[in-house]
């Protein structure tokens, strides 16, 4: 240590004029650090939480889901819906890209149609294809006639972002490369992995952004993400620090360290084809057993909210009436008992049976996962523990090569996500029921939700559908994550946003003192 | 010497291709799905299909292999599946940072041994060699990922000295770090091995013959004893110099350092095959390379390998 010591002494001599990357300090410029780099910025292509958070800086939707995920406008004034399968949007006709075209309906036109065009290969296309033709009516409206009615058309479809098409002369514009919108910012520069810089778009139509540029940072290490934060080289850090890293910041008044209930769901996966989870009784005892509350308590450090389904308490379609599950390892047992699985030597080693544990190699879930063994040990069941790199911990659980498994479902919005992971249609490759749970009433009720075009129809079918994963538990909800934003009290103006995105940074201010050369 | 050098080149093909063939099948063999990866859970059976034809992974496994082995013979990498960029521009952007970063571990690591295994050896069971052998036990215990985050703790955030990561405008302050957390391990076994061969040729008859026809001490050392003490070194230098470049993964990921490391890992979690196979010929190079050019070092140091050799 003390020849290196000596050796950063004669490289500081040398070569070392200024550690951080300050800012100019006429220029408001807000340092956001992000645990992953964005994988595209081309919205049709990006599926990454990194890609979708940055593109809702760029680019614009025809309607946004405000912080309560009700649909608003955006880039669309409003829109009329004829008949179930039809929607007629009028557009602002106040909006410019950042290339200063004006925007108009053939920019709509030729975003959902370079979507489905099966050459542009876009892994999105398969949640558009109930889109049956998209006409441009004048240049401020646009007609979309769907295959069948589709109540979550306007939540999951309209907020794609809508891009540019490719100037005269030119295939294809390279928006991984020169992102092109009519977002809040605009695009300046990227080093792939490294960083991204964009400035405030003055021309924006809703109002400028108050802070003038916004570099994201691509730190991949928490604690060197923690380091950059408290050197003064970061200034925005949301959801990407380890509860127990946050707990170094407590005292810190350097920092404004905001949470709100987030809409982020984490659960355990079962898979229904398996002889043993197959028992409905195992499964609740499963729920029985684990004892969520010390989890959240000792692993997360109190940053969650315990779950009792996908949908946060405050959603309009959530169901308060479903079955419990309280940690209870007494009624598990006897669950596991009435089930056919009884406990071979009382409280001795031997265990009723044994499960696999799939997770990845989040150092989080890990802790996670041996918490929970502890807590099925107790009630007779052993539980082996797999670590996985994220391909083939991924692989295995779209193959169903799995018995349980911990993940969270990230940007739950519109109910209809109850039909893409416990629908029978939605059995991987086709969908994201990992689990291969079958329940043709429950399936019959989601198609219901999903063609039912009046809010109070769409209720009842996912209350009752709701009542129904509680008792029959294809999945164990296990809690809805707390959102944390760690912003350096320099800057002003943040509320932090139930879906944990970055839109709310356009209200950020850095305080005028600061502003003062 | 041209016959050890075309010797050694020799060797390098076969050795390429042995290591190509099995990261390809390794990569191909491992549990996970570049389509699934790629497009998520949304994608429709036949849009998984029309990727999978697009990018010729719905063929049989030889007949990917030789498409590969085709294209690697005429210097082409193919390009990546995510973002369909070629592989040969993707480790260009990437090469230079991890050869600084390595480059400037190996500097480090010679720097900080030499001066320690030789005084260690001037003066053993000294206080000075405790000091010496127990930095360099220290120097290899320590995992890169617990000395990484020290180091920043302690010039970045308590001194303030320098930069706690990234590449910044490329100046040397942002390289120290990073280089001194590569390096210390190796940095350790230099000094011990520095240590040892000292002590060795120090007993020599001609280091007798030297300090009696009177020769200043410095230059006993320096010349006579240290000369002949480094050619087992650079054997090691050649081998931990390959070994730093495919080392660098831990330390570019604490450092944010965009390095070939950095670009491998991700390119594994991705499925990202054609990365994979660059990335890991162009490592596999590198450790060729330099084992050749140790080879000729040493022929140049000591007469009698190359006499041998001719």
């Amino acid at each position: 240590m003390v020849l290196c010591l000596g050796v950063i002494c004669l490289f500081s001599l040398t070569g070392c004029t200024s550690s951080t990357d300050s800012p100019e300090a006429s220029t408001a410029v807000l340092r956001i650090g992000l645990d992953t780099a964005p994988q595209h910025l081309d919205p049709r292509f990006g599926l990454d939480a990194a890609s979708y958070k940055v593109s809702q800086l760029l680019y614009n939707g025809l309607v946004r889901l405000d912080a309560q995920a009700r649909i608003v406008p955006e880039l669309a004034l409003s829109w009329d819906t004829p008949d179930a399968t039809t929607y007629i949007f009028h557009l602002r006709r106040d909006v410019r890209w950042h290339d200063g075209r004006p925007f108009t309906a053939a920019d709509v036109h030729y975003t959902f149609t370079s979507l489905l065009d099966p050459e542009t290969q876009s892994p999105k296309r398969g949640s558009f294809d109930n889109i049956r033709s998209v006409d441009v009516l004048a240049d401020d409206r646009v007609q979309f006639v769907l295959s069948e009615p589709f109540a979550p058309f306007l939540s999951s479809n309209m907020t794609l972002p809508i891009i540019p098409p490719p100037r005269e002369g030119e295939a294809q514009r390279n928006l991984d490369a020169h992102p092109i919108g009519t977002g809040p910012f605009v695009f300046v520069k990227q080093e792939p992995d490294v960083s991204l810089h964009l400035r405030a778009n003055a021309a924006y139509f809703e109002s400028k952004p108050s802070v003038d540029e916004v570099v994201f940072r691509i730190l991949p290490d928490a604690m060197v993400r923690l380091f950059e934060l408290q050197k003064g080289n970061i200034d925005l850090l949301q959801n990407v620090l380890p509860p127990d890293l946050l707990s170094r910041l407590g005292e810190d008044r350097q920092f404004n360290v905001m949470k709100s209930p987030g809409t982020n769901f984490m659960y355990v996966g079962l898979n229904s084809r398996d002889p043993i989870l197959r028992h409905v009784q195992v499964r609740q005892a499963l729920a029985h057993a684990i004892d969520r509350q010390a989890l959240i308590q000792h692993v997360l450090h109190g940053l969650a909210q315990p779950a009792d389904g996908i949908l946060p308490a405050g959603h309009w379609a959530y169901e308060p009436q479903v079955s419990r599950y309280a940690y209870d390892p007494e009624r598990a047992a006897q669950l596991l008992d009435a089930a056919g699985f009884p406990d071979p030597d009382g409280v001795g080693p031997q265990a009723r049976f044994q499960l696999q544990y799939k997770t990845s190699q989040n150092e989080v879930g890990r802790r996670i996962a041996e918490v929970m063994q502890e807590s099925l040990r107790n009630v007779g069941i052993a539980i082996e523990i797999r670590s996985y790199e994220w391909g083939t911990f991924f692989g295995d659980i779209r193959a169903g090569n799995f018995q349980l498994y911990a993940l969270t479902w990230v940007g739950v919005t519109d109910p209809d996500i109850f039909h893409y992971v416990l629908h029978s249609q939605s059995i991987p490759p086709a969908g994201a029921n990992r689990g291969r749970y079958v329940n043709l009433y429950l399936d019959a009720l989601l198609d219901q939700g999903r063609r039912a075009t009046a809010l109070e129809q769409r209720r009842a079918a996912y209350s009752e559908a709701q009542a129904i994963t509680a008792s029959e538990l294809p999945y164990i909800p296990l809690w809805h994550d707390t959102n944390v934003a760690v912003l350096r009290t320099t800057f002003t103006g943040y509320s932090l946003p139930p879906a944990g995105d970055y839109r709310a940074i356009q209200s950020i201010r850095r305080q005028s003192s600061d502003r003062a050369s | 010497m041209r016959t050890v050098v075309l010797r050694r080149a020799l060797f390098i093909l076969p050795v390429i291709w042995g290591v190509s063939t099995f990261v390809f099948l390794i990569i191909h063999l491992i549990p996970g799905d570049p389509i699934d990866l790629m497009l998520g859970e949304t994608a429709s059976t036949v849009d998984r299909g029309a990727l999978r034809r697009q990018l010729g992974l719905d063929r049989p496994l030889w007949q990917q292999y030789l498409t590969f082995l085709q294209r690697a013979v005429r210097g082409d990498l193919g390009r990546s599946l995510h973002n369909r960029r070629p592989v040969s521009t993707l480790i260009g952007e990437r090469l230079p940072a991890t050869a600084a970063l390595a480059g400037a571990a190996l500097v480090v690591a010679i720097a900080l041994a030499l001066p320690l295994g030789v005084l260690a050896s001037l003066r053993p069971r000294s206080w000075l060699d405790t000091v010496s052998m127990l930095l360099a036990l220290i120097g290899v215990s320590i995992p890169n990922f617990w000395l990484g985050p020290l180091l920043i703790l302690g010039f970045s955030l308590h001194l303030g000295w320098l930069p706690v990561s990234g590449r910044g405008d490329g100046s040397i302050a942002y390289l120290i770090l990073p280089a001194l957390t590569l390096g210390t391990a190796m940095m350790a076994i230099l000094t011990r091995m520095t240590r040892a061969g000292m002590l060795e040729t120090l007993r020599e008859d001609y280091i007798r013959t030297a300090r009696a026809k009177g020769l200043v001490e410095w230059v006993v050392v320096g010349k006579h004893a240290l000369g002949n003490a480094l050619i087992p070194l650079v054997t090691l230098i050649g081998l931990q110099g390959g070994a730093l470049l495919s080392g660098a993964v831990i330390t570019e990921t604490i450092f944010a350092w965009p390095g070939l490391g950095d670009l491998t890992i991700r390119a594994i979690q991705q499925r990202d095959y054609p990365v994979v196979q660059g990335c890991v010929l162009v490592i596999a190079l590198t450790y060729v390379v330099a084992n050749m050019i140790t080879d000729v070092v040493y022929a140049v140091l000591d007469p009698r390998i190359r006499f041998e050799s001719e």
